[in-house]
């Protein structure tokens, strides 16, 4: 059945593929990704790149921004046969995506393709999309954590600013010295996993052992969270909500804290919140026990519809999309960082210019120790549930370490059953 | 006066007492009546009123959270009025044109024994860093600028020693580009203090108070005062159809609206008055699917609800050659032509009103429909005048449908969906003053409906929902 | 004969348009759920039938007793608090005094602006740092001003009773007209002896930082059962505040449809104002308040915006509903729609709706009893 489903599918392939070229009809290829400041990027993209190569193709693009939710918007749309030929595809659900068995894998394509090889983007990207040895996704752009710091708490409490040679005692004390300024706390520490995860990578955590079961016990996990929320204990850490703020970047902005675990996404909130904050950006530090670092990539790849009708279409309109002079321009106008390898060296990062300079640690951070990807299997985003409410638990005094590990532990086995 | 005083006191009948009673009791009314309305009124609309205020704000998360806003200061206004003109010549809308000289002061204070030191100015080449603005920059003032040198204009010394000095400088437009703003950063040495300036800045204390940050001079005084509103409409539209995103929106939002307002009255009329009036087979099996229907949340029916409209409600929209009734209109309106808290209200209201009238037509040889038609709607209007505005209210509201039903494109969406697009533009960034000045202007048409019509409604309801 | 036919079919025909949204958007959406529930299904693959799966795993499931836990704690209490206050708004605006019209329109704002648009500004107001914590650190430390004012109130309101009982007039203890008197009186006063330095604010209290919306704690403390966590006791009141007022404006309909004979009957036969409120008043409003218990009950239940706008903002186990339950389970985050589970959880959220109204029914029936 399969089979016969998968011959029926290559022939109305090829039938289309042959369609295509021998009539050169228009073919609009509609993608879609998230509104907000993507849609001007997108849509400049195609306007100054896209467009231009793909007209004698006859080949058009619609980008059709989504504003809210996009995971549930594309999850409705591919069931009702209504969804664009590509989309973004976030690490955070992809995989719910690709075994549901809606997107089409591209390793037929990339094999023919002269503009896309695998090896020109970064591998641990790449995997995160790939299932069963077949890729599912090519990386637009990607995140990681790093470090941001603000130079002149440091200075003016006369404490050496964070390096990469850091580890979290030696962090953990330049934490506790800055902290001695008047108003000012150490460490944004946001009750998540997606900021702590990275610190558990470094020591050695694994989410799922050989079994497929999540043991906080790991002594990893356990030294992290000790250290994370022990720093909450004095003033070298604070939850930005105890300082009126959703998140690390905010306390940040306001010069409450004097550092705070962010990815790239920190740089535009300064720009626009404190467009002259004196800040730096450093590697995470590293754990004691392994001299690791650890941390999490999150990424959005474009996938491609398995039902579109326009697939070689869409194919070269994702080549486009992912293609060498895009990703520099993305990169140069600082809108994001881009997947391909050959971007390390680019004369970009080596500007005198501190956004320019985060960006290239943020950049590095994909390929600096231990680096998992930011996604959870099949239980999603549920996986993190009970370990941010630990977190919080931990950190607001309710619970001990103890406790909130024992609690996060039982909520997670069960979260895991079902 | 004594006097009298005195005889009351001697002479103090059952009705003089009463009278004295009556007398404070009118007191109490005038007093304490106001009193307490006034401070429920703090309760009632303080939330709102402080939103309305943050949304003129700078930071509307500023803590400890004040009441004065720079944006509401006169002087203000005059210094946006001036150097506006001084910019390009007009004081309302400006720009930072060819030609521009902007003249500018600003002060600040050392402690005794210190030597204030002169301040460096700088016109940044800010870009903003999320949002659809990021791109739309086409030249910036800082490629543009010559300042002048800054001088000392005044100093003076305080009682308790210390220094303020009060320095001037002009800026000077050197290209022949239009600017669309003019941002401004003065750094000082740490330790000194910064007083005031021509125009109060948008952030006093970047860097512990070592700069002081102005996001653009020569905005003129609309665009100051109402910073986030302008960035409202200034930085919304969608750039495949040029179209306003902001006023699409609103108007999407009355299109819908109205067509609702439309079907629910006249479709809930006809059932609530078949409801009401007549005798059928099935009356109260339908009756009470009605009332079970009211009691059944959304998040029961919504899944299955946005399969039909996804099928063009069993394909019957391919009659008018659409597939499908998501993204339109029309999906919204199909979906809500009449509710069934509609029949209730107009179901309820018929059935209060006296038969005689009908019974007399129906005497006449009057058929249901010209009943219904030339009798009890007319007398209806209390009802469908509430029924009305709690449509749209209702409506103009709703917020989990349209999500479902319109994903994209941005332009078809309503004023609920697109203010959540706010919320992913500018929360991401915690810019939270667009999305609060989004927020007024969504409520804002309530409000003046309400305000108009108040009197209305309040009438309305007594003949709807209560005379059961 | 004809116009027979169409006066027999014109029921009907009126009925029509409504018939085809119940039968559509109702009758149809319902079975489909009620069938999905016993069903795996996400949108993907046709739905597979299960059997009571779905069931069994929903009572199994932590979450769906806390998100059951607390919507009837919401229900109960935010229903009981509207209802009343409502009635109080009522009564206080049902006053025939110039300007009444506009303090209406005030009181009835919260209820027109949008759910999203209310809750983000509780969420400010609630914060660590916020309005609410800064006006009760300012209670606390000006404890000092508000006994003088008490004290002074008490003071002015005895004196100016005794004074009247000297001269023999009929006076009761809580004179209003004095009562608002000696109120404006220790304000100004106070508000002197303030300005003055004489009396001062506390110095060196640690101002109230209580955390109301990113905590587990409960209240009263210890009561796993009965407790209310604070968050949820924010979206509380929050709901409290935005709902009254429509509620308040159907008690102002029915207070207005009260004939004024009542009130003149029951104040020849001297009943004092709260009699006549319990005894004339009250049994006029039966209707309204079975009406606005029976909305509030359904609407609370369906209480679902404001979780999912204060989001990560509060812990979910906090202030999950049975909404928000079943929007989790049709939308989580990062793995396929749980149709089926979703179903599940909106099928008992129906029924326990059903089931709640109608012992409402119950109590109100047996209460009119007597």
């Amino acid at each position: 059945m399969k089979k016969s489903f998968a011959g029926v599918c290559l022939f109305l392939l090829l039938v289309v593929a042959l369609f295509s070229t021998v009539s050169a009809a228009r073919v609009q290829v509609r993608i879609s990704g998230w509104g907000g400041s993507d849609q001007p990027i997108i849509e400049e993209m195609l306007r100054l790149y896209v467009t231009p190569a793909l007209e004698k193709e006859g080949i058009t693009v619609l980008y059709e921004p989504i504003a809210d939710d996009f995971q549930r918007y594309i999850v409705n749309a591919l069931s009702a046969n209504t969804a664009p030929d590509l989309f973004y595809m976030d690490i955070f659900w992809a995989q719910s995506l690709i075994q549901a068995g809606q997107v089409e894998p591209l390793d037929s394509y990339i094999a023919k393709s002269k503009l896309l090889k695998k090896e020109d983007f970064i591998p641990s990207l790449l995997d995160a999309f790939s299932h069963q040895g077949k890729v599912y996704g090519i990386p637009k752009d990607f995140n990681t954590l790093a470090l941001f710091y603000n130079k002149d708490l440091f200075d003016l409490a006369g404490v050496a600013y964070p390096d990469e040679h850091d580890t979290w005692d030696t962090f953990a004390r330049k934490m506790e010295a800055v902290s001695k300024l008047d108003g000012v706390y150490g460490l944004a520490l946001q009750p998540e996993f997606a900021r702590m995860g990275a610190l558990a990578y470094a020591a050695g955590f694994k989410t799922f052992e050989q079994n497929g079961k999540s043991n906080l016990f790991h002594p990893g996990f356990k030294a992290a969270l000790e250290w994370y929320t022990g720093l909450a204990k004095s003033r070298a850490g604070i939850m930005p909500a105890d300082l009126g703020q959703s998140w690390g970047g905010g306390a940040f902005g306001t010069e409450e804290v004097a550092a705070c675990i962010e990815g790239a996404w920190v740089i535009g909130h300064l720009k626009d919140q404190a467009p002259n904050l004196n800040y730096g950006a450093t590697f995470l530090p590293k754990a004691p026990s392994t001299g690791k670092r650890g941390n999490l990539i999150f990424c959005v790849a474009w996938g491609m519809n398995k039902e579109s009708k326009h697939k070689q279409a869409a194919f070269k309109v994702l080549e486009q999309l992912t293609s060498p002079e895009v990703q520099q321009w993305i990169l140069e106008r600082g809108l994001a960082l881009p997947s391909r390898v050959a971007l390390t060296d680019n004369p970009y990062f080596k500007q005198n210019d501190r956004e320019a300079q985060a960006n290239y640690i943020v950049f590095r951070g994909a390929s600096e120790g231990n680096v998992e990807p930011f996604s959870f299997g099949e239980n999603g985003g549920r996986w993190m549930d009970p370990i941010n409410e630990a977190l919080r638990a931990i950190m607001s005094g309710e619970l001990s370490v103890e406790e909130g590990l024992r609690e996060a532990q039982f909520r997670l086995d069960q979260e895991m059953q079902r | 006066m004594t006097k009298r005083k005195v005889d009351t006191v001697k002479l103090l009948s059952e009705e003089e007492m009463l009278e004295i009673k009556l007398k404070r009791h009118r007191w109490y009314k005038v007093g304490m009546v106001y009193l307490v309305l006034l401070l429920v009124s703090i309760l009632a609309i303080g939330p709102f009123f402080f939103g309305l205020l943050s949304s003129l704000k700078d930071n509307p998360l500023e803590w400890p959270p004040k009441l004065t806003v720079n944006q509401l200061k006169p002087a203000n206004w005059v210094a946006a009025f001036r150097l506006s003109k001084a910019g390009c010549g007009k004081g309302f809308f400006g720009e930072f044109a060819p030609g521009a000289v902007i003249p500018f002061q600003v002060t600040y204070q050392v402690p005794a024994g210190k030597e204030p030191v002169i301040p460096q100015v700088v016109v940044p080449k800010r870009v903003p860093g999320t949002a659809g603005a990021a791109l739309l920059i086409e030249h910036y003032a800082a490629d543009y600028f010559r300042v002048s040198a800054v001088q000392e204009v005044k100093r003076e010394s305080l009682a308790d020693h210390s220094i303020r000095v009060t320095y001037e400088f002009t800026i000077h437009h050197t290209g022949d580009v239009v600017c669309d703003r003019l941002p401004l950063d003065i750094t000082v040495p740490l330790g000194q203090q910064f007083v005031g300036a021509t125009i109060d800045p948008n952030r006093p204390n970047e860097r512990l108070g070592r700069v002081q940050s102005w996001n653009n001079l020569t905005a003129g005084v609309i665009p100051y005062i109402f910073y986030n509103y302008h960035r409202v409409f200034s930085e919304n539209y969608s750039r495949t159809t040029g179209k306003n995103l902001f006023t699409s929106w609103i108007r999407n939002s009355f299109i819908i609206c109205i067509a609702r307002v439309l079907t629910n009255l006249l479709f809930a009329s006809m059932a609530g008055f078949a409801l009401a009036r007549l005798k059928f087979r099935g009356k109260n099996t339908i009756f009470l699917l009605m009332l079970f229907s009211m009691m059944i949340p959304a998040q029961v029916t919504f899944i299955s609800n946005y399969l039909v409209l996804r099928d063009g409600v069993f394909g019957l929209s391919r009659i008018f050659g659409v597939n499908t009734l998501l993204n339109s209109y029309s999906g919204l309106i199909v979906s809500g032509l009449v509710s069934a808290s509609s029949v209730f209200i107009m179901k309820q209201f018929f059935e209060g009103l006296s038969s005689s009238l009908e019974e007399a037509a129906r005497i006449d040889g009057a058929s249901t429909y010209q009943i219904l038609f030339r009798i009890f709607l007319p007398l209806a209007k209390p009802a469908l005048g509430a029924l009305t505005i709690l449509t749209f209210q209702g409506v103009w509201n709703e917020f989990f449908w349209p999500l479902v039903v319109l994903t994209s494109p941005q332009d078809r969406f309503t004023l609920t969906i697109g203010l959540l697009s706010f919320r992913r533009m500018y929360g991401v960034a915690f810019d939270w003053g667009p999305i609060l000045a989004g927020s007024v202007i969504s409520a804002l048409p309530l409000v003046v409906l309400f305000v108009v019509f108040q009197r209305y409604f309040v009438e309305g309801i007594s003949f709807t929902g209560v005379k059961g | 004969m004809r116009r027979s036919i169409k006066e027999k079919t014109a029921p009907y025909v009126l009925l029509s348009p409504y018939l085809f949204m119940l039968f559509v958007f109702f009758g149809y959406a319902f079975l489909r759920c009620f069938y999905f529930s016993f069903t795996e299904y996400d949108l993907f693959a046709p739905p597979q039938w299960v059997g009571f799966k779905n069931y069994l795993n929903l009572i199994q499931d932590f979450q769906f007793g806390l998100a059951l836990k607390n919507s009837l704690q919401f229900a109960v209490i935010v229903t009981t608090l509207q209802t009343v206050l409502a009635l109080l708004l009522a009564v206080i605006l049902n006053q025939k005094i110039k300007g009444i019209r506009f303090f209406r329109a005030l009181y009835y704002m919260p209820s027109i602006t949008s759910s999203a648009v209310v809750t983000l500004i509780f969420m400010w107001l609630f914060q660590k740092k916020g309005l609410v914590n800064y006006l009760l650190t300012s209670l606390k430390n000006g404890y000092r001003i508000i006994a003088v004012f008490f004290g002074l109130l008490l003071m002015f309101q005895a004196f100016l009773v005794i004074g009247e009982k000297l001269k023999k007039r009929p006076v009761s203890c809580f004179e209003p007209s004095y009562l608002f008197l000696a109120v404006v009186l220790s304000f100004m006063v106070t508000f002197f002896l303030v300005k003055t330095g004489i009396v001062t604010m506390v110095e060196g209290l640690p101002p109230v930082e209580t955390v109301w919306l990113n905590t587990k704690k409960i209240w009263p403390r210890n009561h796993r059962l009965f407790g209310i966590s604070y968050p949820l006791g924010s979206i509380m009141l929050l709901n409290i505040w935005t709902t009254a007022p429509t509620f308040m404006l159907l008690y102002l309909a029915g207070l207005q449809d009260i004939p004024k004979e009542l009130y003149e009957a029951a104040a020849v036969d001297g009943a004092t104002k709260i009699k006549t409120f319990w005894y004339v008043v009250r049994p006029q409003l039966r209707n309204i308040t079975f009406l606005v218990v029976t909305m509030g009950l359904i609407s609370t239940l369906q209480m679902f915006d404001q979780v999912a706008i204060i989001g990560d903002q509060a812990p979910l186990d906090a202030v999950i509903t049975l909404a928000y339950y079943v929007y989790i389970n049709a939308f989580p985050s990062s793995v396929s729609p749980k149709i089926g589970m979703a179903s599940a959880a909106a099928v008992f959220l129906g029924l326990l709706t059903l089931i709640i109204v109608l012992i409402q029914r119950i109590v109100v029936n047996a209460g009119e009893g007597d």
